[in-house]
């Protein structure tokens, strides 16, 4: 379902309830203008572009399966970002099971290396284009744990409180400013080593 | 500064503190140089983040991304709701209730019919008046008058005996005369 641009958009809000009563047309509109946002939320988490397709699908196919329970208490698409967020996390768990827990890990997630890291003091990203420093971001992003990257996205992106990334995160306030905290002196310190190739 | 401090500074900076703690933080990122020095990284790496969250290519055509969704969608509308598993030790009690009663009833009604076939009470027929009941799933009342040449006996479900004590109706159970 294509949208006109000429004519004004029909609201969400009046798109949601038409899909409540099982207009599937509503809802494919829906997905239509928010299947980047969602998919993208899960590609930050996942950093993985197969991964993030399907969950995405999941969560969308979940959506319409929960829509009766949508109050409108927060808009759409924050409703479905929550929608695919805690399945990456459910996704993230999982994958944490698996895979047996290395000293290294157990070290990142005390902060043995982001201790060591000197303070910086000056901003790395000064002058920088927003797609270059998009593109830094995306390439530190990625060499943080999945931990340290979703704590950051939650609070940085997703805008919420320590005591709700806690409850998302199955873990301890105390847990979650830990990883906030080597999170972000991480990523201010491979901003800064961007900057040091950049001058280089 | 020690790891918990750190921590009460992040949590300054984030507006998560609550007012005492808030302004003695302040202080600190006054008086303390480390304090500020770490106060201003922090702040670097939220501003660095915020509004500036990396742009994804969706790697997919839309159409198809729908019709995957909408074949998910039927295919669950479409799975019948699954019927709850029964072990075998269930399906056999459920089964030996309502078995059990019948035959109570039957041989109930057999003794009773030869009794007024013979058109006589006998003495024996006293000893008829306590029934054996050996269901666990079946209750039993049982009525016997000698002036009315009446035996009468209710059978009811154990299991819905408190939900029906108030409203029992004997009329919806089997009598026997």
């Amino acid at each position: 379902m294509a949208t006109n641009p000429e004519k004004p958009a029909v609201p969400d809000e009046k798109l949601v309830r038409r899909a409540q009563r099982g207009d599937m047309v509503a809802f494919e509109e829906l997905v239509a203008r928010h299947r980047d946002k969602i998919y993208a939320r899960a590609f930050s988490m996942m950093r993985n572009e197969e991964e993030a397709v399907d969950l995405s699908q999941e969560a969308w196919v979940k959506g319409w399966q929960r829509l009766k329970q949508f109050q409108g208490e927060s808009s759409f698409v924050t409703w479905m970002t929550r929608i695919v967020i805690n399945l990456c996390l459910d996704q993230l768990r999982k994958q944490k099971r698996q895979r047996a827990e290395s000293i290294e890990h157990l070290d990142e997630e005390l902060g043995g290396v982001e201790r060591q890291m000197p303070t910086v003091t000056i901003n790395p990203t000064e002058g920088l284009e927003r797609s270059e420093l998009r593109a830094r971001i995306d390439r530190a992003l990625n060499l943080l744990s999945h931990e340290h990257r979703t704590v950051l996205i939650l609070h940085e992106f997703e805008d919420l409180e320590y005591k709700e990334i806690a409850k998302r995160m199955e873990c301890s306030i105390g847990t979650v400013m830990s990883r906030l905290f080597y999170a972000r002196r991480k990523m201010a310190n491979l901003m800064m080593s961007y900057k040091r190739e950049e001058l280089s | 500064m020690n790891l918990e401090q750190q921590l009460k500074l992040q949590a300054w900076v984030d507006g998560e503190l609550p007012d005492g703690e808030a302004r003695q933080m302040a202080d600190l990122a006054v008086s303390d140089e480390s304090a500020r020095a770490l106060v201003g990284e922090l702040r670097i790496a939220k501003t660095i983040l915020v509004g500036n969250e990396p742009e994804v290519k969706f790697p997919e055509s839309p159409d198809f991304f729908w019709s995957k969704i909408r074949r998910e969608i039927e295919r669950t509308e479409n799975v019948p709701a699954e019927v709850p598993r029964v072990s075998w030790g269930q399906a056999w009690r459920r089964m030996l209730a309502p078995l059990s009663g019948v035959a109570l009833v039957a041989f109930l009604s057999v003794v009773s019919l030869s009794v007024f076939q013979r058109g006589e009470i006998d003495d024996g027929m006293k000893y008829m008046v306590e029934v054996e009941n050996l269901s666990e799933d079946v209750g039993s009342i049982s009525y016997k008058s000698q002036s009315e040449n009446m035996f009468v006996v209710y059978l009811y479900d154990k299991d819905q005996e408190t939900e029906t004590e108030s409203e029992l109706d004997p009329m919806d159970d089997s009598i026997i005369q």
